[in-house]
């Protein structure tokens, strides 16, 4: 029992797709660069002339299924396939999808694919079943990452490393005004 | 749980191209392989998709490995892997792998071979090797032999070198960061160590640390308190990510880095106890840089950074409490390579940066034991001549561009017949494709040890099938020196298909050409002849260590235990088998912060080391061969680019390294082919718009690529990434996909190490 969440220090990104790899090897996504349950979104570009260029703008978001408390895939699904596990992680009863995508196009983070190996949509469940499932405590992506940038951790202790870094810096979530109450969290 | 089918099916004998043997046979795991709920085997490795050398552990399930995971207990890699370290899954799962031994039945470069046994194909080079060192009367240098990996080079040269006797060995130095190693070891007695880390003030001149990663200075410079400015003719990853970015002309860091010497010197900006202590003839370097008058005026003439910003930084540089100037490691880039390297040494000494924190360091790396052999003597055999000409030179590793002119001009002193090459893409890692080919084809026997049908690969006569660093155990290893740490690759999964070890396929080729060789050089050797009548055959072979798998006695695991347990114990030794790694302090070892390390206690890192050393201002040799003795700018190292054309420089995509990963299919989904780096405003006027081919000419030959339209570069620069164009039609992922850089850049190389300038190539494009 835990309540899973994630935080991103997310200007240390250099954009070496390490996280992205990790996580297709570990959790045997199919290869395709249209496949993957998480992505590094370039925000702005640099602007100017190249002798006086402004880089101030650019920044290199970490992408991935939000865990929102108030998650609209789930009341989108006409299946009732999608229920959340009691480490609060929205999860997906592959045997009850049917793929007619509602989920998909409720989400407002444009975190699902469809898996087409096994016929469902397919999202980020910070590993559950695989390293969480063999009661390992990082994910693949955040061990890997060169930069440390991902914090992961249970929400509700207080104790946990990522409880202390979100009381000690300030932070926002993607789109808030979606009301989705994200428990993914970006650190400023 | 997808399973490999080891269903060995038997070929057709005869003519077979290597793509029909690549796609049959055998079955394999899906391309990934979703981990299981169940513990498994963590193997310690180290990994082998760069020359970096990071620590992994290999997650191996029913013999398959399933995934790869950093190692928190190596020192240098501080428990990252990086996306290539990530996917060396997919290279030892690429279905394209050399699988068996194979001769050649076509052309070189048809990929037309016909499968033998590991038996026939040492027969084959035996036979051959025979003919040649004979007809050359046992001068053994007539057998070339080269090496593109880092891992097991030492002991490749004791086959070929010690053992064979050829005094022709090459490697990558010369075509990657030669001249940074010797200017520094020139100029400061040793080769050194970056403290990143440690630095707060640090200067980057085109060493791209964010897509190019080197640990632990990539993740350090992540996480040190420091002021980054980086010099760069293309708008990088590390560039932007740069506290200040500092644009500037292609190959003039050189002006920047004199015009710092400079105004340290004029306003004694400079450490002066610590030059009163350590500088060799620094009057003759103050006077020489004084006279030239390089002042940040001058500089901002070359390199187009404004003098005013120039004065700044070199100010705030040497007001930090801990300066560095980061010396890249990269290709070299221009004729005044050496003497820019040598520069950024004497910028850092002048700071007072060396052995001491948050500088270039000595420290204490571990020093492991050498595994001594009897080496043969072999009177007839003749020295290298490659770096005839050449100032100093790498004795280890040569020069490749002079030795490849020497040949396909054929003003060699001697013929070289033969060329062994493992791990490294000669087709595709030089210059001027055409030329190698043409060595190649003057060549009566070349020999491919190697993993993949590289565009090298198909240009052999016999191709020995190596398999992958996570199919074997190598030899121990030092590193780094700062928090120094002994490493050992260990095997994850046993070595597939008829794919074997280097040590293995060399024991098997050192069995079949002793004796035969012996008998070589006991027909031609005058000083052998007396050995065998005083002492006798036997004797004379066995003493005069002609017994070419004398390092092979013992496997690698045997020597593995007996080395590292006779120099550091058991303890050691069981730690490298069971993590991976040793260092002194790796039961202690602290998390600071999201499983993120600190290895050594701070007070236990070796920053500063007693060491008698001189900073050598004045290369009295240099001055001997017409060069500069201290650094100066050269006339002609002013690059002139006609208007209306572009010059060339290269790189590479985070994602790559060089043609090594060209055909990773997990790889190719980030970047699939190179596209041309053009000004987009250049592009406009052109009307070049993204992903339109544009086709580019050089005075060697012309490519054809698509545009990437970018404010990212300079208006008369374009750039592309090195590692793509592959021309092996077996490299089935890689094959058609984009160009590649080497077969429009003209070979030149400098002469004071002999090494390829890469960034000295002017075109012209035309759009398709």
């Amino acid at each position: 029992m835990a309540n899973y969440g994630m935080a991103f220090d997310y200007k240390l990104c250099i954009n070496c797709h390490a996280c992205e790899v990790a996580c297709k090897e570990e959790n045997g996504i199919d290869l395709g660069a249209k496949n993957h349950r998480l992505w590094i979104q370039e925000d702005a570009l640099v602007k100017g002339d190249f002798w006086d260029l402004d880089r101030s703008e650019i920044s290199f978001m970490q992408m991935q299924c939000q865990e929102c408390q108030d998650a609209p895939c789930l009341k989108a699904c006409p299946n009732g396939a999608i229920y959340v596990d009691e480490n609060g992680i929205v999860r997906l009863h592959q045997d009850k999808c049917d793929l007619t995508r509602a989920c998909m196009e409720a989400c407002p983070y444009d975190a699902r694919y469809v898996d087409e190996k096994n016929h469902v949509t397919d999202k980020c469940i910070f590993c559950a079943d695989t390293r969480l499932a063999r009661g390992e405590t990082t994910t693949a992506c955040q061990i890997t990452c060169p930069a440390k940038l991902r914090y992961f951790g249970d929400l509700d202790d207080e104790n946990s490393e990522i409880s202390k870094v979100l009381k000690e810096r300030e932070h926002f979530t993607l789109k808030p005004e979606a009301g989705t109450k994200p428990k993914l969290f970006y650190l400023k | 749980m997808k399973k490999i089918e080891v269903s060995r099916r038997k070929f057709l004998q005869g003519s077979v191209s290597l793509c029909v043997y690549a796609s049959s046979a055998m079955a394999m795991p899906l391309a990934t392989t979703k981990t299981s709920k169940k513990n498994a085997e963590d193997v310690p490795y180290l990994c082998n998709m760069c020359r970096n050398k990071c620590a992994g552990f290999a997650r191996v399930e029913e013999n398959i490995i399933t995934k790869l995971n950093p190692n928190h207990y190596f020192p240098k890699s501080r428990n990252m892997l990086c996306p290539k370290g990530n996917a060396a899954i997919q290279a030892v799962y690429d279905k394209d792998r050399l699988k068996y031994p194979l001769i050649r039945m076509g052309k070189r470069g048809d990929g037309r071979y016909r499968r033998v046994t590991w038996d026939e194909a040492y027969e084959y080079i035996k036979d051959k090797l025979v003919k040649i060192i004979d007809e050359e009367k046992d001068n053994r240098s007539t057998v070339a032999y080269c090496n593109g990996e880092g891992f097991n080079k030492d002991e490749y040269i004791k086959f070929f070198g010690s053992k064979l006797g050829s005094a022709n060995f090459l490697d990558e130095g010369s075509i990657c960061l030669n001249t940074k190693l010797g200017a520094t070891q020139l100029t400061i007695g040793d080769v050194g160590e970056m403290d990143v880390a440690g630095s707060d003030y640090m200067i980057i001149s085109g060493a791209n640390r964010y897509e190019s990663l080197i640990t632990p200075d990539s993740v350090d410079m992540l996480h040190a308190k420091q002021k980054l400015v980086v010099l760069d003719p293309r708008c990088t990853m590390t560039a932007i990510k740069a506290d200040e970015y500092l644009p500037v002309n292609p190959g003039t860091d050189l002006a920047f880095c004199l015009s710092m010497i400079y105004i340290a010197i004029k306003d004694e900006l400079y450490d002066k106890a610590y030059v009163k202590t350590y500088f060799k003839d620094f009057d003759k370097l103050k006077k020489h840089i004084l006279s030239k008058k390089y002042t940040a005026k001058w500089a901002e003439s070359k390199t187009h950074i404004p003098a005013e910003r120039i004065k700044r930084i070199t100010k705030e540089f040497f007001a930090a409490s801990h300066p560095l100037y980061y010396l890249g490691r990269r290709s070299v880039w221009s004729q005044n390579d050496f003497q820019f390297r040598r520069a950024m040494v004497l910028i850092n000494a002048l700071a007072g940066s060396i052995n001491r924190k948050g500088g270039i360091i000595f420290g204490k790396p571990f020093h492991l034991h050498e595994e001594e052999i009897n080496e043969p003597l072999y009177s007839n055999t003749v020295d290298r001549f490659d770096l005839d000409g050449i100032v100093y030179g790498s004795q280890k590793g040569g020069s490749w561009l002079n030795f490849r002119e020497k040949i396909v001009t054929n003003t060699s002193p001697y013929p070289v017949k033969a060329m062994f090459i493992r791990k490294h893409n000669l087709m595709q890692n030089m210059p001027n494709i055409e030329k190698t080919k043409k060595m190649l084809n003057m060549m009566d026997l070349v020999v491919v040890l190697d993993t993949m049908p590289s565009d090298t690969a198909v240009m052999a006569d016999v191709i020995l099938p190596e398999c992958t660093f996570l199919e074997r155990e190598d030899m121990v290893v030092s590193f780094n020196r700062l928090e120094p740490s002994l490493a050992l690759r260990n095997q994850a999964i046993k070595p597939m298909y008829e794919s074997k070890s280097m040590q293995d396929i060399l024991k098997g080729l050192g069995k079949k050409l002793s004796v035969p060789l012996f008998k070589v050089s006991a027909k031609h050797d005058a000083d052998l002849q007396e050995s065998i009548k005083n002492y006798g055959k036997e004797k004379a072979f066995t003493e005069g260590g002609y017994n070419m798998t004398e390092l092979y006695k013992y496997d690698i695991t045997t020597r593995n235990k007996k080395l590292i347990t006779a120099q550091f114990g058991k303890k050691v030794y069981d730690s490298l088998k069971k993590r991976g790694v040793w260092h002194p302090y790796i039961d202690t070892q602290k998390e600071i912060f999201n499983n993120y390390y600190e290895y050594y206690p701070k007070e236990k890192r070796h920053y500063t080391v007693e060491r008698n050393y001189k900073v050598h201002c004045y290369l009295k040799k240099l001055e001997k061969h017409g060069f500069d003795p201290i650094p100066a700018w050269n006339d002609h190292y002013d690059f002139k680019v006609p208007k209306e054309a572009f010059r060339v420089i290269t790189g590479r995509y985070v994602t790559t390294t060089q043609s090594a990963t060209a055909n990773n299919e997990m790889l190719k989904d980030f970047q699939e082919e190179n596209y041309l780096w053009i000004n987009n405003d250049v592009a406009d006027s052109l009307g070049i718009k993204l992903g339109d081919s544009v086709a580019v000419m050089s005075s060697v030959s012309s490519i054809v690529i698509k545009a990437y339209p970018t404010n990212k570069i300079a208006p008369q620069v374009l750039w592309l990434s090195h590692g793509f164009g592959i021309h092996a039609r077996e490299m089935t992922h890689a094959f058609g996909k984009g160009a590649s850089d080497n077969m429009i850049l003209e070979d030149k190389f400098e002469k004071i190490y002999g090494c390829a300038t890469m960034h000295e190539t002017n075109v012209t494009i035309r759009k398709l």
